[in-house]
């Protein structure tokens, strides 16, 4: 039988067993010595201090302390003058929203504490996410407290910003808008049906004005394709789950792809295998260059080069018997696609196809595989189709060339940083000089609006009134839920008031509202509704309204047409720009929940990296090394390589990356704004000059012919948290597979103590050996079992005790349907006030994350699969940390939380030392000047004052959860706080706890819905309905801490003939 | 006889006998000190104040001299002479007295409405004893504090009970250094005796100077200085940021003996977040404004007071009604309507016409009351008299704290007076409770959860099972979990 363990690894280091992952692996803490530390820091140096002063300063402390302990300061109370009935001091109220930008959309309950956004929930009553989340949803409210926004109107000269007032800048650019003049708005996707209107009024207004959409990230050749076949120009309706083999060629549809939240909980529904035996599940089969996270999640992937994706395509056309291709991919692939198509063909109307292909042809082609396929009607149609992606990347090329050659009078950006994003952003920013009149409506201060003349800030999301048709059919409310912070204005409100609109009473408290309602009152009958006012109460009370019956159209009888898919390159080396899982298409390059949000797959942060190829020598299955980069990531150092493509060159720090292919490097998009605020400065760089225009004017997300050079330096500040608080990792001793960290801290004897060196951490295997692993896990357990009753410490005689009443908290997490997509990590770091520590710190392994998520490979080297395992606090029922503190700071409590007092803690970091999971944070610095002394300190990442000191963005705080000041540990409470407050809510109404009633933050952030929380001891409950499975397991079971988190194998369904 | 003599006789005679002499000594010191401990009966009253305010306090007054739900308990020994037995029984279980057809406990019944008195069957002889001790010495003013009267009412009530201790803490400590002095004599003594006994006596026997300057004692005073200083900071350091009895000046003269004493308006009509919330909520000012749109006079500083809620959220008391653009406006127009009602009451009052002119006493009253309003209302932050009014908050809890109003008074059903005191009776409010943490966790040991027509503890299914048996007659905050940090640390 496979030992499970051992075909497991993170990352290059302990495939090699390099001794600098033992090394890592054996301490807690990493780092420096504290001499060598503190004079890296300049502390030693600049410290003047001898004896008599550190007793001058020890003397003054103490007396300082005590005078200024001696008075208590005056505390007032301010209630409100006229308290609004809606808000009671102390509860949260919910308001239904969506939080959208471009074309993400996500339909959410904004949670407020006294009139305050804090926290992101998803909205259950949306029937396209289904109360799922993104990172990037969850991290939109603190993109609200950003202090770096535009805070009024204002003129932009030079790039410099000078406030003005709204009414001056009016009167201004409105003088400059004549009915004459040639006017263009640049947007991106914008899916309001009543911004769109907006649009037509002001064009109404300014006859000889064009909106132009395009996305920096675009899907144009697919709408350019569906025209052409369909006759409209939309993405269609997919149902991922109605189909038993997914395709996708390069489509990150699980991370980023256009509705991301979507598409993974249907992905998901045929995915679910917990009922083990007999358990069936699609298929999925990514086709791709390097590891993207849908990628790590499919059971089969068919590397190919970028430029080979349009061959790849026709080649699997060609298998089909649609017409020949006229380029060969690789052998391998080729082979590979062979073998798929037969596979396609036997599941003919259960197969979905996507890519995300940007060439016309290619799309076409696509279109023709899933009407051979039968697709059409039965996995897509065209009845609710999506709007999410509008742009036409010909029309901003257009304009290009129309401002070139001086046609244009004025350009209003929407929201949208060509300058920035367009892979000729410099020749847009050189054509944008003639034109005479350029305004911008954004957010903060961009490489575009500094271009701009005049500066009409645009009111943030959750500041907005709004709506939103995502899907056709499908409408969702915006809702402000604070105040505007600053002197800014909705940008509707501004066009109308430019186009002197009829239709809006600008003296009104609240114009646009009165606009939006209006608008929506048309809606009422149509929609069914007696009255526009209980359409417009209850479509905003729920936050989505979706019209009755949207007909499904199936589409089909596809024609291939005209245009030329890419020929593949001869290029020895080839880059992939891909968008990331948080930081989209670069317009949340100023929030640092994102930026410091590690790359599912990559798992760093603060940075976008090269990723390249392994290199595997397959005779002694040994890292040779992409040019010999990678060897000290462990150590959070890594290797920069010049990459030098079209005479640009820029230096990166270097992953290798399990999954590349070789021959290929990939880079994500959306780092190195230039024109940024304070969080987003410096962090990685752009590569959308990068990109290509091909003959559709539609952007090519790769470059061939790139080259990419030696070492040439070292990034010793390098954050790869993969490799931080780690365990359980294999590696080669003595020429068998054992676990690493192990090898130096267990050896007894010759041997190692039996029960440990075969750690219980995952469990996955393929579908067809499922038999295999139920065997495994029943002998692990059974083994687990054995050695756990063999204790001192007879568990389940006082545990029975202990737990048989009140709750007994617990967790489940599906590893299946864990995509890695970190919604999860953000949500905790919003709900438990989880401070941003920055680059430096993490690369020191000071990251606070409560909820990291692991990323484990398995299986063949070049090209693995991946297993994501969501890890945070275990909560013990025999918890190891708790018996070493000294100060009884962390204890257990009747419920089975292991409780976390930081006021008792003293910081001995005992508990993390002894943690098997590796799950405790220490606050090493004062991140959020919680600090009772502050000040005494550097500062940290040279920022000074320190991140969370501006009194903006601590509003984002949540009351209800401790600030951390420095010298404590801290770690996953199971959101203590949502606990108390369910509990508190069942016992006021006089009733049992629901399921419903205790949810933690991550749970609901997921959009699979793999985490489930409940109460062990509520038999009905459905948290012990998910255990009973019999892949169910818990981690280190066999060290018999009696975790409460428990977890389901991962199981994959891979066909080995794929990857002959 | 002194004690140095009888030691010098003694000594002249046998050992023998001395040493049974001074076991003597101590044995009369030991039974000294053994009155001195049983002659307080402080402990069985102290006991029986816990009881009372446990299970009586609800329906009997505290000071057992009024009535309440209940009669006054002053004297209900002399009105039970002779029939302990039956007042024993009538407060374990009064229904069953009653209908054993006592004839006094019948009229007691009727007196009061035939409202019943709920049973106490646990309670034991010593513990009804001890609540009997406690509500004579309260009635007799021999137990507790004498009724406080005044402004220092808070500061009395909660100095009393310490200095008692220390009373006895002191002579405890005398009589102990007594003692040890006692037998560091005889100690000294002996030594001496057997030195002499060997023969080699030295020239003097060590005197009362000669041991008190010993290495040994002042070793041990040292010792004992260090323990008395180390532990009287560490209580003291622990106390720091302690706000008891701590009663600021508000920026309203509001009363609650009036407004909750007099009037009888319920604490959650202005305190509204109490039931549903952490915080119970400082009122807003239009809270205010529901009675005191309509009362525009307060009973004990006229206008001076009142005309600051006005001030506050810009309502015209002249005119009724709300002042439009209240926000924006100038001081001088602010000032000029609001002088201009004070004036007014003022002519009212001295039943001059509003025609008439100002008097110089007028004149002054109504400078003075404006410039209260403003002092009270504006800060260094905030300019205008618009806005909310700054109430200085008395009850500070520590940031790491979460204290849930809710989970008290609704589900708890904690009355607020358990930790607030006496609001009703207080013109200005003060901090009853120590508010720590000791203080907190003493309450969640004694306090039974309200287990009962609560579906929320069926999930506690041992705790009702133990009830049925009746191995358990109450479960504690305690029982629950209510000591644990994370129940209020996260």
């Amino acid at each position: 039988m496979k030992n499970h363990q051992d075909t497991t690894w993170i990352g290059i280091t302990d495939k090699n067993n390099d001794p600098e992952l033992q090394d890592v692996a054996q301490s807690e803490f990493v780092g420096l010595p504290i001499a060598e530390a503190l004079s890296s820091e300049k502390i030693v140096e600049n410290a003047s201090a001898n004896r008599r002063d550190f007793l001058k300063y020890l003397g003054f402390g103490l007396g300082a302390a005590t005078v200024a302990s001696c008075e208590t300061p005056v505390r007032h109370a301010i209630p409100y003058v006229v308290k609004p009935d809606t808000i009671v001091p102390g509860v949260a109220s919910y308001y239904a929203s969506a939080i959208v930008n471009g074309g993400d959309f996500c339909p959410v309950l904004i949670k407020t504490r006294e009139g305050r956004p804090i926290k992101i929930e998803g909205n259950p009553m949306s029937s396209i996410t289904k109360g799922g989340t993104t990172a990037r949803a969850q991290a939109s409210v603190l993109s609200l407290y950003d202090s770096d926004r535009l805070k009024s109107a204002g003129t932009i000269e030079n790039g410099t910003f000078t406030k003005g007032n709204w009414a001056d800048i009016d009167k201004a650019v409105a003088g400059k808008l004549t009915a004459s003049s040639n006017i263009r708005v640049v947007c991106n996707t914008v899916m309001s049906p009543t911004t769109k209107k907006v649009f037509n009024e002001f064009k109404g207004a300014f006859p000889n004005t064009k909106v132009v959409t395009y996305d920096p990230i675009s899907s144009s050749a697919m709408l350019q394709a569906n025209q052409e076949n369909f006759g409209e120009a939309v993405i269609p309706n997919y149902h991922f789950d109605k189909a038993q083999v997914i395709v996708s060629f390069g489509a990150d549809f699980l991370g980023s792809w256009i509705s991301p939240i979507e598409y993974s909980h249907q992905y998901i529904k045929n995915r679910n295998v917990s009922k083990g035996k007999g358990a069936k599940m699609s298929r999925h089969i990514q086709v791709e260059s390097g590891m993207s996270m849908t990628g790590s999640n499919a059971d089969n992937r068919i590397m190919i080069k970028p430029s080979e994706q349009g061959a790849a395509i026709a080649t699997l056309l060609e298998n089909l018997g649609g017409g020949g291709s006229p380029y060969k991919v690789n052998a391998k692939a080729a082979k590979a696609l062979k073998n798929l198509a037969s596979e396609l063909q036997a599941n003919v109307g259960k197969c979905l196809v996507v890519s995300n292909s940007n060439n016309k042809a290619e799309q076409i082609l696509v279109n023709k595989i899933n009407d051979l396929l039968g697709s059409y009607g039965a996995t897509m149609d065209f009845g609710a189709v999506s709007y999410q992606r509008q742009g036409i990347d010909a029309e901003i090329q257009g304009l290009v060339k129309e401002m070139q050659s001086g046609g244009v009078d004025a350009v209003l950006f929407w929201n949208a940083n060509p300058v920035y994003d367009l892979p000729n952003g410099d020749a847009f920013a050189a054509a944008l000089s003639k034109v005479s009149t350029k305004v911008s409506m954004a957010l903060s201060m961009d490489e575009t609006t500094s271009l701009c003349d005049y500066a009409m800030p645009t009111h943030h999301n959750l500041e907005a009134w709004g709506d939103v048709e995502p899907k056709r059919g499908q409408y969702a409310l915006i809702q402000p839920t604070i105040a505007p912070l600053y002197n800014t204005r909705q940008g509707e409100s501004s066009l109308l008031m430019l186009a002197n609109s009829p239709n809006i009473n600008n003296t009104s408290e609240r114009p646009y509202y009165e606009y939006l309602k209006q608008n929506w009152g048309a809606m009422a009958t149509t929609a069914g509704f007696s009255s526009g006012r209980q359409f417009w109460d209850e479509a905003l009370s729920n936050g989505v309204y979706a019209t009755k019956a949207s007909a499904t159209v199936a589409g089909g009888g596809v024609q291939v047409g005209g245009g030329s898919i890419n020929k593949p390159s001869s290029a020895e080396f080839e880059l992939s720009f891909y968008e990331t899982v948080n930081m989209g298409n670069g317009n949340y390059a100023n929030n640092p929940w994102l930026i410091e949000m590690p790359d599912p797959v990559m798992r760093t942060v603060w940075g976008n990296y090269l990723a390249v190829p392994i290199n595997w020598n397959e005779s002694d299955g040994r890292f040779e090394g992409f040019k010999g980069v990678g060897r000290k990531v462990v150590k959070g150092i890594a290797d920069k390589l010049k990459v030098t493509h079209n005479s640009v060159e820029q230096t990166y720090s270097t992953v290798p990356q399990f999954g590349q292919m070789n021959g290929t490097a990939s880079i994500g998009l959306g780092y190195g704004r230039s024109v940024v605020g304070k969080a987003g400065k410096d962090v990685g760089q752009n590569v959308y000059p990068w990109c290509t225009i091909d003959a559709d004017g539609n952007t090519q997300y790769f470059a061939t012919g790139a080259t990419v050079s030696e070492m040439v330096g070292q990034d010793d500040e390098f954050g790869c948290v993969q490799y931080h608080h780690t365990y359980g990792v294999s590696g080669q001793y003595d020429g068998e597979t054992v676990n690493v960290d192990e090898v130096d801290i267990v050896p007894i004897g010759k041997g190692y103590q039996g029960a440990i060196t075969d750690r219980t951490v995952l469990f996955k295997d393929s579908l067809s050996n499922m038999d295999g692993l139920l065997e495994d896990m029943t002998k692990k357990r059974n083994n687990a079992k054995h050695l756990n009753d063999a204790t001192l410490y007879p568990f389940e005689e006082y545990s029975a005790e202990l737990y048989s009443q009140g709750h007994h908290w617990g967790m489940h997490i599906d590893l299946n349907s864990c995509t890695g997509c970190s919604a999860c990590t953000v949500a905790c770091m919003a709900e438990n006030n989880v401070p941003v520590v920055g680059n430096r710190e993490v690369s020191r392994h000071h990251e606070m994350t409560w909820l990291r998520i692991d990323r484990y490979y398995y299986g063949e080297a070049e090209n693995p699969n991946v297993v994501f395992q969501p890890v945070m606090c275990q909560h013990c029922d025999n918890a190891p940390c708790e018996n070493v503190c000294p100060v009884n700071a962390t204890n257990h409590s009747s419920e089975g939380l292991n409780q976390m007092a930081y006021n008792r803690c003293v910081g001995t970091r005992y508990c993390a030392n002894n943690c098997p999971y590796k799950v405790r944070r220490f606050n090493w610095l004062d991140y959020t000047s919680a600090d009772l002394f502050g000040g005494n300190q550097n500062a940290i990442n040279s920022e000074d004052p320190a991140y969370y000191t501006d009194n903006i963005v601590r509003m984002v705080l949540n009351p209800d959860v401790t600030v951390r000041s420095r010298g404590v540990i801290e770690k996953c409470s199971f959101c203590a706080q949502r606990l108390q407050q369910g509990k508190l809510t069942a016992k006021a109404e006089g009733r049992r706890l629901r399921d419903n009633d205790v949810k933690t933050a991550c749970q609901t952030a997921c959009p699979t819905g793999a985490i489930t929380f409940g109460d062990r001891n509520n038999k009905e409950g459905s948290l012990v309905q998910k255990i009973k499975s019999p892949l169910v397991y818990r981690m280190l079971d066999e060290v018999n801490t009696q975790s409460s988190v428990f977890y389901q194998a991962r199981v994959n369904n891979k066909d080995e003939k794929l990857d002959a | 006889m002194t004690l140095r003599k009888c030691w010098i006789k003694s000594m002249s005679t046998n050992y023998k006998q001395m040493i049974q002499k001074s076991l003597f000594f101590n044995y009369i010191l030991v039974l000294i000190l053994g009155l001195s401990f049983s002659s307080t009966y402080a402990a069985s009253a102290d006991e029986g104040k816990a009881l009372f305010k446990q299970y009586c306090a609800q329906c009997h007054n505290k000071n057992m001299k009024d009535k309440l739900t209940g009669p006054a308990l002053g004297g209900v020994e002399e009105r039970w002479e002779g029939r302990e037995e039956l007042l024993y029984a009538w407060i374990r279980n009064s229904q069953e007295v009653i209908a054993s057809g006592d004839p006094y406990s019948v009229a007691l019944y009727n007196e009061y409405n035939k409202s019943v008195m709920n049973p106490f069957t646990f309670l034991e002889d010593d513990q009804i004893e001890s609540i009997l001790l406690y509500v004579n010495g309260m009635y007799e003013g021999t137990y507790g504090p004498k009724p406080v009267t005044g402004e220092v009412a808070g500061v009395g009530v909660a100095g009393k009970d310490e200095t008692n201790n220390n009373f006895l803490y002191i002579a405890l400590f005398v009589i102990l250094g007594l003692l040890a002095l006692v037998l560091a004599r005889i100690t000294a003594n002996l030594n001496y005796l057997a030195k002499v006994k060997e023969g080699n006596a030295p020239a003097t026997r060590g005197t009362l100077a000669d041991i008190l300057t010993s290495k040994g004692v002042i070793g041990f005073l040292i010792f004992a200085l260090i323990v008395f200083a180390g532990y009287t900071t560490i209580n003291n350091a622990i106390d720091l940021n302690r706000q008891q009895s701590y009663a600021p000046d508000q920026p309203i003269k509001f009363s609650h003996t009036l407004h909750a004493g007099q009037q009888k308006i319920d604490c959650q009509y202005c305190h509204d977040g109490a039931r549903r919330s952490k915080h119970s909520v400082i009122p807003a000012a239009n809270t205010c404004m529901n009675c005191h749109k309509a009362v525009k006079k307060g009973s004990n500083y006229g206008t001076a007071e009142l005309t600051k809620i006005y001030a506050s959220i810009g309502f015209d008391p002249i005119t009724d009604t709300y002042i439009e653009g209240y926000k924006d406006m100038e001081e001088d127009s602010i000032k000029a309507i609001f002088t201009k009602w004070i004036g007014d009451t003022y002519k009212e009052e001295k039943g001059l016409a509003k025609t008439d002119g100002m008097t110089k006493d007028g004149q002054r009253l109504v400078d003075e009351q404006w410039e209260g309003i403003v002092s009270s209302l504006t800060s260094d932050t905030k300019e205008s008299v618009y806005g909310p009014i700054p109430w200085v908050r008395i009850h500070n809890l520590p940031d790491h704290v979460y204290f849930s109003h809710k989970q008290h008074v609704t589900v708890g059903k904690v009355e607020c007076q358990e930790c607030h005191g006496k609001v009703e009776e207080m013109d200005v409010v003060y901090q009853h409770s120590p508010l720590s943490m000791g203080w907190c966790i003493n309450c969640h040991r004694q306090t039974s959860v309200q287990f009962a027509d609560n579906e929320y503890y069926n999930a506690y299914e041992s705790y009702h099972e133990q009830m049925r048996a009746g191995d358990r007659d109450k479960v504690t905050v305690e029982d629950i979990g209510g000591l644990e940090c994370q129940k209020c640390h996260y």
